[in-house]
């Protein structure tokens, strides 16, 4: 049973429009929206008042906007490369309004697993959230969160 | 001491030691030192070919005769050889440097000396006089202080070992304001200000030339009459052939005008690099802005064409055919906005400072930009753009310009005619120009240069759609890369729009 598909986004509009395109879809898997970075950590560390994990299992995917009220995108994106267990694999995808270079090779850099900007109109949402779904959810195997944190990975 | 004995045998008696024959020769055959034997009144008893050749008088016309016709007039009236002996009689010998008159009449700059012959009981035999030439050095060294003296753009000077000032130049008095009698004998300290007296600067200064030859530097100097001016001042350390030190030398220049001029110039280059650096902070604002505008305000715009897609989508049968029109209108002017935000975005980019610029194949550019062209495309395109062609410009600035033209050239025609554009370039000189001709409306010259401003726009958004900063984009990204832009076109008889840009030197390359 995969995680949910968690959202990290603090426009309400766009949030709404992104889960209604994701909506139509014809997926078992949940999105579950979260509005800021701080948000992000205190659910993936299972601090209140997100410390029960069968309500709020670890994702699979995480879609994740760069300016953000507290902790930036980027910073959220550092924080989970560096941390010191198996969390650090969880795929990280940028769904963001920027198509700055600058932006873009700093959420490489960073280790951002892809990069999607957001469409200006519903029907490229809707096949974007369709293409996402195939790709992310059904043809992409996910890591394993929960075992000892990777011998390979860089500091 | 050793000179007098030796002498003593050549004046007393004609020895027949060979020792003394050999020493007489000796004298006798010195040709750069005028050797000879005075009687104690001053009577010419010997002569030697140093003297012959200095003085130019042979030893047949010379002995006998008195020394004093050596000497000038004003000598002679102030009985100076006969002086001379009395000292050398007196003290034992004397020395001394001075004009002396030869034969002929001329002077020469002679080192004299006198020494005192006396036999074993003290009694006086008569004098050794030993004369050399030094006119040259004299007149060298006369030209050399004429010279350092004349000087009035340098104070030139010099110093004891101590410090203590020596000689004076007239540029020293003219830039320092001491006269001669005013400041010799003075110590050299006086000439900084109290601040470098106190950390012992003047000290510092003669250290550092004693230690390393010479001291070079510039300063704040005080005149006699307490103002200040900025010194360039070369100490040089002077040392005899031992290489003892027995004082220095010091050069001053007078550099407060060449300092104020430079003071002026730093002052205005840091205010060049104040405003260049205020004005990087501006281009630097306007980023950040058109960052913000990038995503606060195309934020709204998606959430307002997204919702109206959604109306659409999701409430299609209340709305009615009248409600469709709306949110189609809706619809339309967000793609609109969209399309206006991406081109200030644009014009933003081409504007940024750091645009870095490299040897690009107009080739390519050309090739992207129509790859970019999409729906706009219509009727005929032909392009002449020969492979070889490179310039120096921004590959995607080069392609956003190329493909603004294009756009231009397929949309501004009349409703039912088929465009035809052709694309070319040709390298004059240095430069090289890309030209897009169409079969269009064509501009009436009175438009043709506002065209090129923002939001200029010649028609109503209906009959030809778009943003207005097309060309605007062109203008600045030409100007950015060097280069120029513009249009040759009549009302009516479609329209050239060319840019052109400086070609790459080594265009084989890349």
């Amino acid at each position: 049973m995969k995680g949910p598909v968690l959202l990290v986004e603090d426009d309400p509009s766009d949030a709404r429009l992104i889960q209604r395109a994701f909506g139509k879809m014809d997926s078992s898997v949940a999105i579950f929206r979260l509005t800021n970075g701080d948000e992000v950590v205190s659910y993936l560390s299972g601090e209140q008042p997100f410390d029960n994990r069968n309500a709020y299992p670890l994702p699979c995917v995480v879609l994740l906007d760069i300016k953000l009220p507290r902790r930036s995108g980027f910073e959220v994106l550092e924080w989970i490369r560096r941390h010191p267990s198996a969390l650090n694999r969880l795929p990280i995808i940028m769904l963001t309004s920027s198509r700055h270079s600058v932006d873009i090779n700093r959420a490489y850099d960073l280790g951002a697993n892809s990069y999607l900007a957001k469409p200006d109109t519903v029907p490229q949402l809707e096949q974007m959230a369709s293409e996402f779904q195939r790709y992310w959810l059904s043809f992409n195997e996910s890591p394993d969160l929960h075992g000892s944190p990777n011998q390979l990975r860089r500091s | 001491m050793a000179r007098q004995s030796s002498l003593l045998p050549i004046s007393t008696a004609r020895s027949s030691i060979i020792s003394d024959e050999v020493f007489r020769l000796l004298v006798n055959n010195v040709i750069d030192y005028a050797i000879f034997v005075l009687d104690p009144e001053g009577h010419i008893h010997s002569w030697n070919k140093g003297a012959e050749r200095l003085m130019g008088y042979t030893s047949r016309e010379i002995i006998g005769k008195h020394f004093r016709i050596f000497y000038s007039e004003p000598d002679l009236t102030a009985n100076k050889p006969m002086l001379e002996l009395q000292t050398a009689k007196a003290s034992g010998d004397f020395q001394e440097e001075g004009w002396r008159i030869r034969k002929n009449g001329s002077r020469f700059w002679g080192s004299v000396l006198i020494t005192r012959i006396v036999d074993n009981n003290g009694k006086l035999l008569g004098f050794g006089k030993i004369i050399r030439d030094l006119t040259e050095r004299r007149l060298s060294d006369l030209r050399y202080r004429l010279l350092v003296q004349g000087v009035e753009d340098y104070a030139i000077f010099s110093m004891d070992a101590n410090g203590y000032i020596t000689s004076w130049n007239v540029g020293g008095e003219r830039i320092k304001g001491y006269k001669p009698e005013e400041i010799i004998g003075k110590h050299f300290s006086v000439f900084y200000t109290p601040e470098d007296q106190a950390r012992s600067l003047p000290e510092m200064v003669l250290h550092t030339a004693a230690t390393q030859g010479h001291f070079e530097g510039e300063g704040w100097r005080v005149r006699r009459d307490g103002t200040p001016f900025w010194a360039s001042v070369v100490v040089t350390a002077l040392r005899d052939e031992e290489g003892h030190l027995y004082g220095f030398s010091k050069v001053t220049r007078d550099m407060t005008e060449r300092k104020k001029l430079l003071d002026t110039i730093r002052q205005h280059s840091q205010e060049l690099e104040l405003r260049i650096q205020e004005r990087e902070e501006t281009s630097a604002e306007l980023e950040a802005f058109a960052y913000s505008v990038s995503h606060d305000l195309r934020a709204p715009l998606r959430a307002i064409g997204g919702f109206a897609d959604a109306l659409r989508e999701d409430c299609a049968p209340t709305l009615g055919q009248q409600g469709l029109d709306y949110l189609n209108e809706i619809t339309n002017a967000t793609a609109r906005m969209n399309a206006l935000v991406q081109d200030l975005l644009e014009y933003g980019r081409v504007s940024r400072i750091n645009l870095s610029l490299g040897s690009v194949s107009l080739s390519e550019a050309v090739k992207q930009a129509i790859d970019q062209l999409g729906s706009d495309r219509r009727g005929s395109l032909t392009v002449d753009v020969p492979a070889e062609l490179r310039v120096e410009s921004h590959p995607q600035v080069l392609a956003q310009v190329v493909l603004n033209y294009l756009t231009n050239a397929f949309k501004f025609h009349e409703k039912d005619s088929t465009p035809a554009v052709h694309v070319f370039a040709e390298q004059h000189d240095d430069h090289v120009r890309l030209s897009v001709r169409d079969n269009g409306i064509g501009i009436a010259p009175r438009h043709q240069e506002r065209i090129w401003q923002v939001f200029e726009r010649l028609h109503d958004r209906e009959t030809y759609p778009g943003s207005g900063i097309g060309l605007a984009i062109v203008r600045r990204a030409a100007v950015r890369m060097h280069g120029s832009c513009g249009v040759d076109s009549e009302s009516g008889k479609g329209s050239t729009f060319w840019i052109e840009l400086p070609a790459s030197k080594n265009g084989a390359e890349r």
